[in-house]
């Protein structure tokens, strides 16, 4: 590990950092971040902790609400990435930003390329070759400068990203989640590279929520929590634990009124399901669990662990690469989208305003989706619009949706208001398996009460809920038994207990812990 | 804001593009012209000055709002499929042959059995690229581009070489159809053709298919948001497959209706772009059956009184062509607007959690 | 057969290379031009438009002037400005390329038709007496040597022009930063944003050298392949164009190898008419060029859909 810096000097200070956005969201409300020189500083926090906003407000892309930035014991606010970068600032994105056919050479100096020829016109592609050449001796990051991007894997796309800002002189480099996407090994091969260029006198700002990495390779941490700074402190003088302590700690917790039940058969059985996600990458891994009847199964877990591709999965909008998802004795794995839906599956999706409705449509059409085919609603090819419009404002009235008419445009309507619609929708069916996906995101207080009213109804009418949440508050608030994803697997399984606390979940989403394989009912 | 309220500020916008673009058109006519007054009154009140003008217009108006409805179809479908010119060759051509060597049969079979030979020509041409869209992604605006020329082509081909009327001489064409086949004319006086009925049906029935019926309510959906629509279960491929079915069939309708209501027989190259004057009309139409009928007329309109400036003054024609052109750049820029508008309105009401602001804001 | 010998004749004459140059010379001059923008990521769907309005231009400045050079010089300029308006509509009004392109091919079709009314008071088409056209490139000593004579001289200006703006756009395109800043642009533009490279204004210069490209080809249809000006008579050759863009993999040479082809196509129809009583139909060597870019359409994306399939199986 590097030196520790009891006496190095400050680098970067951003002090009491408050960013509201117009529409009322507080994303940043004091932050405090001191980093040295030389230091690797871990920037560690949940989703929604503020740490993309800062790191934002930073690079110039956007402008704090009040509160200092000191660079080099100056003061500034940068105009934008370049600027930021001129005064030798880099930055890693956890998304790539490279250009696929273009090689690793050309990659670095996109933008900056050494020129020779009248008017500078032309690339003076030997002076680049050599420049970048001698760029991957001196830090060591092994790369065919004439190699294709495209052809690059993961780890070595992220060392041309790297080699991007130290071209550009970056002295100060910031690293955004690097390892959600790389393997072991990678990761190994990072941390390598990294604890070099710290010897060399660079420093690093490493965000990430996989706290025994922090462990491993920082020399300082910054916890955020709900947009503040909870705490600053020397790596060696912490504990994985308390660290999930200090991010997972909750200030208020909504409970919800609940009634012991009990639960009845099963009714969604996983086994052994593997998925890869949209990129190739291995984001289920042997997943199994029940979820019964009557029952709130929560899965808790940092976003990106899998929980998308779980949710896909289940409705059939995703092939799994392996094993079976049971429900009610049937596999639904091969099915189709429509063929699950109509077996009395209910799928409030993640994501409302593209896949969970149609904005540019009436309330009605959102509304009728499922049951346009239904002998009930229709006359031989056509539509009966009569019944069609009675359902939907029946569906208005008893979900609470707060709109003119039913001929509104659904991209009119507030969050709340549209995730209504959207449960509306589902909730119609009387499903026998409900799967709610992040309902309350984006909503507003009313709502939030009322779809989590709405759930445990359903729960109490004996619906199996499956319900996935990044909100922990949420999870605890809802759920009988909880699951938690980390990394693709199923690391617990816990039941709900008064005596069950955040930090211990906490554990498990941070991937502290992991209980051994009990994860079915008998 | 409620969907009626969105449709009048769409037609006022159309309204508005259209008077812009007339404005503009008499600016170039006051420029060009020695006697513009002239020029601009045979342009807009010639189509309207006598009986038989006015069934030019209308008679004009036929094929395209045929060939409007088959484009609005498939852009409702969000599917850019340009083959309605294609399509129409086709199905004129498989309804001419059916004219011609279907003997033997009465009147009121033979002309229904014609249509249907039409419509089939047009859907099973117009299939072609719908498949290869949804089976490999194909991009349909070059396949059905080039497949425009493919029929255009080959259907010269089959009229020069195998179909043609040796009486025929320099412009080729098949024999004359039976009097009793073609689309009777409504009066002496008033030489509308019949085929008005036909296209006012047409309307009806595509109006009723989109707003009435599950494989309409289908349509719309994957055209306005197909994750939405893959989501609830719907077959966004076929869906697209049969958009392209439905809007060759139409097309291949305009074809016929064209060639028994005005030729009397297949000639070749008988459609002076009325697939791609298709495009035009939908995209004025927003997509909407009805503003389809009323696009057409207002279109043909444009033409006749483009050509009756041509005949009554020193002003040509392709006048026309221009404020058509200035038409179709206007209106697409004001649904832009609109469009515009409705993201400011709609970002307004997002509450963002970290806020989904892009990095690429430089 | 008299025909094949007729045929084989001029093969063997040459003659052919002359007819493949020159039928091939628009194609790939409004092609490089396409491909400029569609390597940027916006793909000119008007470029059959842009060809005839220079075509038109370009005669209409030379006849009036007596000029070729500044006829040349016209057609390009107005083709720049065009496409300046179209990359204003498309960029910023966002109306659809689609929308756009072929508002510009209408547009083309009526304006030019209308001005060659109003100013020269033809109809159909414009003949002008001694026209100053485009002329030929004849080599002194080369034309008198057997093979090399038929093949090097006697082509159009052109038709070098052409040749040279295969070599022009590759050095252009891979040689400058500022082409490596195009390719970047259209394949990854939040990456080339994210490192300051200005994409909209890289985007409207890059339909700015369509509209030179375009201009050349048109000008060379209506002063070097002809001396008038017919009605429409681009003739699909815009669309031509565009499918050879589509074909050529975004390089420079492919877009040579796919002119080649489609004007090899169009040669063996122009040969075609000129031998009488010929077996072969115009028709099916006219239907040809378009039947080709469909198939190859079709390879592309099924290749396209089984690369994708083999990185992540995510359900259909």
């Amino acid at each position: 590990m590097a030196g520790v810096c009891d006496t190095m000097t400050v680098l970067l200070q951003m002090k009491d950092i408050h960013k509201v956005y117009p529409n009322g969201t507080a994303a940043n409300r004091g932050v405090d971040l001191e980093v040295h020189e030389g230091e690797i500083h871990a920037l560690v926090g949940e989703n929604g902790a503020g740490k993309s906003t800062l790191m934002k407000i930073l690079f110039g892309l956007e402008a704090p609400t009040s509160g200092t930035i000191l660079y080099k014991g100056e003061p500034v606010r940068f105009k934008g990435p370049r600027d930021a970068i001129r005064h030798g600032l880099g930055m890693v994105h956890q998304h790539f930003m490279l250009v696929p056919s273009l090689t690793v050479s050309e990659n670095i100096v996109l933008g900056d390329e050494p020129r020779k020829g009248w008017f500078g016109l032309f690339r003076d592609r030997d002076k680049e070759w050599k420049d970048i050449a001698e760029l991957i001796r001196k830090f060591g990051l092994k790369l065919d400068p004439h190699a294709v991007v495209d052809t690059l894997s993961v780890g070595q796309k992220q060392r041309v990203e790297i080699l991007k800002v130290l071209y550009r002189g970056a002295k100060l480099i910031i690293l955004d989640e690097p390892t959600a996407v790389l393997t072991p090994q990678e990761t190994d091969e990072l941390f390598h590279s990294i604890k070099s260029l710290v010897a060399q006198g660079y420093t690093i700002i490493f965000i990430t929520h996989k706290l025994r990495e922090v462990m491993e390779i920082s020399d300082r941490i910054t916890v955020l929590r709900a947009g503040r700074t909870v705490r600053t402190m020397l790596t060696k003088d912490t504990t994985k634990e308390e660290i999930s302590r200090l991010m997972v700690g909750r200030d208020v917790l909504l409970r919800v009124e609940k009634q012991e039940r009990q639960p009845g058969d099963v009714v969604l059985s996983l086994r052994h399901v593997s998925a890869t996600d949209d990129k190739g990458v291995p984001a289920l891994k042997d997943v199994s669990f029940d979820v019964r009847g009557g029952e709130v199964f929560g899965i808790a877990g940092v976003e990106g662990n899998g929980q998308t591709e779980l949710v896909e999965v289940i409705t059939g909008l995703r092939k799994a690469t392996g094993g079976e998802v049971r429900y009610l004795n049937e596999n639904l794995v091969g099915k189709s989208i429509g063929e699950i839906r109509s077996l009395n599956i209910g799928h409030i999706p993640e994501d409302r305003q593209t896949t969970g409705a149609c904005l540019t449509s009436t309330i009605e059409e959102n509304l009728v989706l499922d049951i346009y085919r239904l002998p009930a609603y229709k006359r031989g090819p056509f539509l009966n619009r009569k019944k069609l419009k009675e359902f939907a404002r029946t569906m208005m009235k008893t979900y609470d949706v707060r709109a003119a008419s039913e001929e509104q445009l659904a991209g009119s309507l507030s969050g709340g208001n549209l995730q209504k619609v959207v449960i509306a929708r589902e909730m119609a069916k009387n499903p026998k398996l409900l799967i709610a996906s992040q309902p309350t995101r984006g909503v507003d207080i009313g709502a939030i009460e009322f779809i989590h009213r709405e759930i445990i109804k359903k729960r109490d009418e004996g619906t199996a809920v499956l319900l996935v949440s990044a909100e922990l508050s949420e999870i605890m608030s809802l759920s009988d038994r909880i699951g938690v994803l980390y990394n693709g697997e199923l690391v617990a399984v816990l039941d709900n207990t008064d005596e069950l606390t955040e930090q211990e979940i906490g554990y498990y989403m941070l991937g502290i812990k992991k209980a051994e394989k009990e994860a079915t009912a008998g | 804001m409620n969907q009626k309220r969105a449709v009048f500020l769409d037609v006022a916008g159309i309204v508005g593009s259209a008077v812009l673009a007339i404005v503009c058109g008499f600016v170039i006519i006051l420029l060009v012209s020695d006697q513009p007054f002239q020029a601009i009154s045979s342009f807009l009140a010639g189509p309207l000055s006598n009986a038989f003008h006015l069934s030019t217009v209308i008679n004009k108006a036929i094929p395209l709002v045929f060939t409007g409805l088959a484009l609005a179809v498939v852009f409702q479908a969000n599917v850019f499929s340009m083959g309605a010119e294609g399509q129409l060759y086709v199905g004129g051509f498989a309804g001419a042959l059916a004219a011609l060597y279907v003997t033997g049969i009465p009147v009121w079979l033979h002309v229904p059995l014609i249509l249907l030979c039409a419509i089939a020509g047009g859907v099973l041409f117009g299939a072609i690229a719908g498949v290869l869209k949804a089976r490999w992604d194909a991009n349909e605006v070059v396949t059905t581009l080039m497949l425009n020329y493919v029929a255009i082509i080959m259907t010269s081909y089959l009229v020069n070489n195998v179909f043609k009327d040796p009486a025929s001489g320099g412009y080729a064409r098949m024999a004359f159809f039976d009097r009793d086949l073609l689309l009777p004319k409504l009066s002496g006086t008033f030489p509308v053709h019949a085929g008005i009925f036909l296209a006012v049906a047409a309307v009806i029935l595509v109006y009723v298919l989109l707003y009435k019926t599950k494989i309409g309510y289908e349509l719309r959906l994957v055209g306005k948001n197909d994750k939405f629509a893959r989501y609830g279960g719907i077959l966004t491929k076929r869906v697209v497959v049969v958009s392209v079915m439905i809007s060759g069939g139409l097309a291949g309708l305009a074809g016929i209706v064209e060639l028994l209501g005005v030729h009397g027989t297949y000639k070749d190259n008988f459609s002076v772009g009325l697939g791609f004057d298709g495009i035009i009309i939908a995209l004025l139409a927003r997509n909407h059956p009805i503003g389809v009928l009323l696009s057409a007329l207002f279109y043909a309109y444009l033409q006749v009184g483009g050509q009756i400036m041509q005949a009554e003054s020193d002003v040509s024609r392709e006048l026309a062509i221009i404020i058509q052109v200035l038409l179709v750049l206007f209106v697409s820029a004001q649904a832009v607007f609109g469009y515009l508008k409705q993201r400011a309105i709609l970002r307004q009401r997002k509450p963002s959690g970290e806020g989904k602001v892009n990095a690429d804001v430089v | 057969m008299p025909m094949w010998s007729n045929l084989w004749m001029q093969i063997a004459d040459l003659t052919i290379i002359a007819i493949l140059l020159r039928s091939m010379t628009p194609i790939l001059l409004a092609a490089l031009g396409g491909l400029i923008s569609d390597v940027t990521g916006v793909t000119n769907i008007g470029l059959e438009g842009l060809m005839l309005i220079s075509a038109f231009t370009s005669i209409a400045v030379s006849s009036t002037t007596g000029s070729w050079v500044l006829g040349v010089l016209a057609g390009v300029f107005v083709c720049v400005l065009l496409s300046y308006l179209m990359g204003f509509f498309h960029l910023r009004m966002k109306v659809d390329i689609i929308i756009t392109g072929f508002a510009v091919n209408v547009f083309g079709s009526g304006v030019t038709v209308f001005l060659m009314n109003k100013i020269f008071h033809a109809t159909g088409s414009y003949n002008p007496p001694n026209l100053s056209k485009i002329p030929t490139v004849d080599l002194p000593f080369i034309a008198d040597v057997p093979i090399l004579g038929k093949l090097l001289s006697g082509h159009s200006l052109m038709v070098w022009i052409g040749l040279i703006s295969v070599v022009f756009c590759f050095f252009m395109l891979y040689r400058t930063p500022y082409g490596v800043h195009l390719r970047a642009i259209g394949e990854a533009p939040a990456s080339a944003r994210s490192l300051g490279i200005p994409v909209r204004r890289l985007q409207y210069s890059a339909f700015a050298w369509s509209g030179v490209f375009v201009g050349l080809a048109g000008a060379f249809m209506s002063m070097g392949m002809t001396s008038m000006f017919v009605k429409d008579m681009t003739a699909g050759t815009g669309f031509l164009a565009l499918a050879v863009v589509l074909l050529g993999n975004r390089n420079p040479i492919g877009i040579l190898i796919g002119s080649a082809v489609f004007g090899l196509a169009k040669t063996f129809e122009t040969l075609l008419q000129t031998i009488p009583n010929s077996p072969v139909p115009s028709q099916f060597v006219q239907v040809l060029p378009y039947v080709v870019t469909i198939v190859a359409l079709v390879v592309f994306a099924i290749r396209r859909q089984r690369a994708k399939h083999r990185t992540s199986p995510a359900a259909g």
